[in-house]
């Protein structure tokens, strides 16, 4: 993330730009196959290609697109997949916070604009850069477009080739989307709190699961997690942690 | 997990689809500038919401994931066991495709 140059003169538009491609570059390795996922699971579910594109330009966050799909598949009613949807991305809320400290560069539309690409990655990309030297609206918005162009591209390109798999449960694509999502709990393990807040979210999950089935196990395990860390109040933490453990998806 | 209901088996219109797509999105921005909004009008977040909104994402995924363990099958209990462990050492993209080749190489292998 902090391979800018480190020098004192005042950068110009075209050197942020390409600090903006050199910091971008591992990322995309990791973010594009989810965009490629996202778009053959979208299509599998019944969404047209169109649909597709439409949640990944409207929301524009892996994990509660794959989340919305989810929950549109089992029938979930609309007022559940869209408070899914807001939960799942209310992190932004922190980022935004934080991030509007070093915005003192940009203009009105160009704030608006960078909190509508606001993504993990970036918010991680634009912290480093801000705790080295002044964030300019040329670095982080050209992290932030690139980024925005290259998660709709994987997604057309996810959604044009699912549509030729006849039978994708056999690929174990209906499986991506429970461990994409473990694999993103577990990016969160050096957080304080995170057993006790994960273990009551599986058990109060699982028991929901059980007597009122979906999609209750979902904002009921949630909200017994968060509770959980309210009532126990604010822990101990590195500040890195919490950036560098989501530094790797767009979700 | 076992089977999928295509979203139009599962009562989604055409209408109700953009609509989520719509309200969803909007929802979402709301989110990516309301901690400008916030700090601007409180100056800080008290500690407490603030530790509780660090523990949305982990809490929330993890009662996504959790039925896994109890209603699916077999292979798919085992893989998500074996990707607990994988996670704490491979990137999330690797996890992702060795957890998805288990699952597949089981059913192909009819168990």
């Amino acid at each position: 993330m902090e391979d800018g140059p480190s020098n004192q003169t005042p950068a110009d538009a075209a050197s942020e730009r390409k600090a903006a491609v050199r910091a971008l570059a591992p990322v995309f390795l990791a973010v594009l196959p989810f965009g490629l996922v996202y778009g053959a699971v979208a299509v599998q579910e019944g969404l047209t290609v169109l649909q597709a594109l439409g949640f990944s330009a409207t929301i524009f966050a892996g994990a509660s697109q794959l989340a919305a799909l989810q929950l549109m598949g089992i029938g979930a009613p609309i007022w559940s997949v869209l408070i899914t949807v807001f939960a799942l991305n209310f992190r932004h809320v922190l980022y935004s916070a934080s991030l509007s400290r070093h915005l003192g560069a940009f203009s009105r539309s160009q704030k608006a604009l960078a909190f509508f690409l606001l993504v993990d990655p970036l918010f991680g990309a634009a912290e480093a850069r801000a705790a080295t030297q002044r964030l300019t609206p040329a670095f982080y918005l050209t992290y932030g477009v690139l980024m925005y162009v290259g998660w709709q591209l994987a997604t057309l390109a996810g959604a044009s080739f699912g549509e030729l798999i006849e039978d994708p449960d056999a690929f174990g694509l209906d499986f991506v989307l429970p461990v994409y999502f473990l694999g993103l709990v577990m990016g969160f393990r050096k957080r304080g709190l995170f057993y006790p807040v994960a273990g009551t979210s599986l058990v109060v999950s699982v028991v929901v699961y059980w007597l009122a089935g979906p999609p209750w196990h979902v904002s009921f395990g949630g909200l017994a997690g968060i509770a959980v860390a309210a009532a126990v109040g604010p822990q101990k933490r590195t500040d890195t942690a919490a950036r560098d453990d989501r530094a790797g998806g767009t979700s | 997990m076992n089977g999928h209901a295509l979203l139009s088996d599962a009562g989604w219109s055409i209408g109700s689809i953009w609509l989520v797509i719509l309200v969803a999105g909007a929802l979402t921005y709301l989110t990516r500038f309301g901690g400008h909004v916030l700090i601007s009008l409180l100056g800080t977040i008290p500690p407490r919401a603030s530790a509780a909104l660090d523990a949305v994402p982990a809490a929330v995924m993890t009662a996504i994931v959790a039925p896994v363990l109890v209603s699916g099958d077999w292979p798919e209990r085992v893989a998500i066991v074996v990707c607990v462990i994988l996670s704490l050492r491979l990137p999330l993209i690797a996890v992702v495709v060795i957890g998805t080749g288990m699952v597949a190489g089981a059913r192909a292998l009819g168990w």
